[in-house]
């Protein structure tokens, strides 16, 4: 079948998205300058002073603190993302491969978890996971001590909250692509004598690549922004840039300060899914040449 | 921008007049027979920017039906965002507002409040306790006072007498001992954890810090991350740990955080407030009031409703909420309160709590304090 896709150059393509683009133009670019612009301002007494100056991005620059956070955040989305990846490899595969017959009833249920109200599932596992909590008392009940485990208030807490609510995310994406993975290939990798291992590292795994990338850049992304599960499950002791950015806002009323920060984080964003779609071009050039 | 804005402003469109111009408009649909629109209910609109409780019902209710006006409320969920919001122009939109004392204080200099004269008021001032009559200090400038004080309660070590003695949490030693190590929950309340900590470093908060006591509020701040088993913003979490003796004490919360355990019966939950140290009052006073915002179009009504606030049967109703229970100023309420209620408010310790505390105000380094916080909690970890 030829390709039948249009340039973006194409006018009729253009206009057909014209109404999208002014309003994403409009609700994102102009809110994106005003944060910009708002940077760029100074507080006094909890009031914006338009005053058109660098001090916040000194201030930014020279706190070794904000940095720490940052850092903090880019090491708990990488290791989000690695986690959520491990997880959904398999799922998807046993989804696509060997569960055909409970497949939409597992989809079905993964949906509903997806779209339970992510402060109640968080809220969840708080009185799941406590000292005093349902974990620990059927722990009790087989014969460990009271308060057999603390897992709660810690960065594992909050990775355990991110992963658990990012997960859907690599699961449907990593599933899309090997739902598409022609099966005559996987055949002929077995006729040609690969084991089951060798096939699914030599031909599956390869191509589900577009999936695992769309969805590792999802997660990261998502995971950038995160707070409710530093906040509640990792109980606040070790902030993350959204909570960062809540408490310069909120508590310190900075809002010059707020906005700077919030501009790293989208930077940090558009660093990543610029990296990812690079070396996505990079390996789909390289399966071009081969 | 900042001139299109001023420019509407100048035209005095803004939501106040928008509500105005709804409910006239409803009044003409439901005149004219219009269908599908709720005819208006109220000759006048007011909007309340208040914290949780004061919007209940049986509080509204009563002022809106005698009045025949509407409140619609905004409710804040913490009063630096509150006034940020009034000072970046939202008080055109509002009418009256109920925050914290500091803030409610500082919207007179600031012109988002208007000044209330003390004699308009002498009926309401005359019902309250001796130390909240006027001319009320906290919340006067220049001789002028910006609001009437609503609610009150201390700050102070909320601790469960299950598992420690009151007598442990004569001061904020515990917050420091290793035997408490991840056993203490610190409140995520803006700067009410650091006002404690600063008085327990022997420094008053609330006059200008230089740098050296600056240094000691990070080093005392540092030392108490080292215990901190949480720091939480939700009081649900604060409560359940208290409860279950995960957290045994929790830090930068008080009356606020305990009434509402009591009501239910935990006696055994207290708020107290530290010894005085080396001269230095431990305990912190904390107050919200009720003030008119300026330029509201219903002055006379905006002054009824912060008189309604603060008569002795709103005053037990605002005292007595879901969420939290508080004290209030008013005196007259005091009889109107039953003995359990007076246990829950732990009103025989109110003024022991009085004597050894500090008046909360805006501290002049908040600022770099509030940095300092947040510096040495990505530290801690």
């Amino acid at each position: 079948m030829a390709d039948q896709r249009k340039s973006w150059r194409d006018r009729g393509l253009m206009l057909a998205t014209l109404p999208v683009s002014a309003l994403m133009l409009f609700f994102f670019l102009v809110p994106l300058g005003l944060t910009a612009a708002l940077s760029f301002q100074s507080t006094k007494y909890y009031r914006v002073v338009w005053s058109w100056d660098t001090g916040t991005w000194i201030d930014v620059f020279t706190h070794g603190h904000y940095w720490s956070i940052m850092l903090q955040t880019i090491t708990m989305a990488l290791a989000c993302v690695a986690l959520c990846i491990i997880i959904s490899l398999p799922v998807a595969y046993a989804l696509v491969n060997r569960m055909r017959s409970v497949e939409n009833h597992v989809k079905v249920l993964i949906v509903f978890a997806f779209l339970t109200d992510a402060v109640l599932k968080t809220f969840g596992w708080v009185l799941f996971l406590d000292r005093t909590g349902v974990m620990n008392g059927m722990l009790e009940t087989i014969g460990f001590g009271p308060a057999a485990t603390d897992i709660l208030f810690n960065p594992g807490a909050t990775l355990l909250g991110m992963v658990y609510n990012l997960l859907p995310y690599t699961i449907f994406t990593i599933y899309l692509s090997l739902a598409r993975i022609d099966r005559d290939l996987v055949l002929a990798a077995y006729d040609a004598g690969a084991s089951r291992l060798r096939t699914f590292w030599e031909v599956t795994l390869p191509l589900s690549r577009p999936g695992v990338i769309a969805g590792g850049v999802l997660v990261f992304v998502l995971s950038l922004g995160v707070f409710l599960e530093s906040k509640v499950m990792g109980g606040g002791t070790s902030p993350m840039a959204a909570e960062l950015i809540r408490q310069t806002f909120e508590t310190r009323v900075n809002w010059p300060l707020g906005a700077a920060l919030t501009l790293v984080v989208i930077a940090i964003g558009v660093l990543t899914l610029g990296g990812a779609g690079a070396l996505f071009l990079h390996l789909n050039s390289r399966k071009g040449t081969a | 921008m900042k001139k299109l804005m001023n420019g509407m402003a100048g035209m005095g469109v803004d939501r106040r007049t928008v509500l105005k111009g709804g409910t006239a408009a409803a009044a003409t649909a439901a005149f004219g027979g219009g269908f599908g629109m709720r005819p208006a209910s109220a000759a006048t609109s007011m909007r309340y920017m208040c914290w949780e409780g004061y919007d209940k019902e049986s509080i509204i209710g009563p002022f809106e039906k005698a009045n025949d006006a509407e409140l619609s409320i905004d409710l804040i969920t913490d009063s630096a965002g509150g006034f940020a919001k009034l000072a970046a122009g939202g008080y055109r939109d509002f009418d009256v507002v109920s925050s914290d004392s500091p803030w409610i204080a500082r919207m007179g200099p600031a012109g988002i409040c208007e000044y209330l004269d003390d004699e308009e008021f002498a009926d309401a001032y005359a019902s309250f306790y001796p130390q909240f009559r006027a001319p009320f200090a906290p919340l006067q400038f220049e001789g002028k006072a910006t609001g009437l004080p609503t609610r009150w309660g201390w700050v102070g070590p909320t601790v469960n007498t299950k598992f420690d003695k009151l007598e442990t949490w004569s001061s904020y030693d515990p917050c420091f001992d290793p035997a408490y190590k991840d056993k203490i929950c610190v409140l995520d309340w803006g700067d009410w954890p650091i006002m404690p900590m600063a008085l327990h470093a022997g420094i008053n908060p609330y006059k200008e810090l230089d740098d050296a006591e600056l240094k000691e509020i990070r080093k005392v701040l540092r030392a108490l991350f080292k215990n901190t088993r949480a720091l939480v913003g939700d009081l649900s979490v604060a409560q359940k740990g208290l409860m279950d003796g995960s957290f045994r004490a929790l830090i930068g919360g008080g009356t606020y955080c305990t009434s509402a355990l009591r009501k239910d019966g935990n006696d055994h939950i207290m708020s107290i407030v530290p010894e005085p140290k080396d001269g230095l009052n431990q305990g912190i006073i904390w107050m919200e009031a009720t003030g008119v915002l300026k330029g509201t179009d219903n002055p006379d009504l905006a002054k009824d409703l912060v008189r309604h606030m603060v008569s002795p049967e709103v005053s037990v109703d605002l005292a007595w909420t879901e969420a939290t229970c508080n004290l209030v100023p008013s005196q007259d309420a005091e009889d109107l309160f039953s003995d359990e209620q007076k246990s829950v408010l732990q009103m025989d310790y109110m003024w022991e709590a009085w004597d050894k505390s500090q008046f909360h105000d805006i501290a002049p380094n908040v600022d770099e304090m509030l940095a300092i916080f947040q510096e040495e909690l990505a530290a801690a970890n």
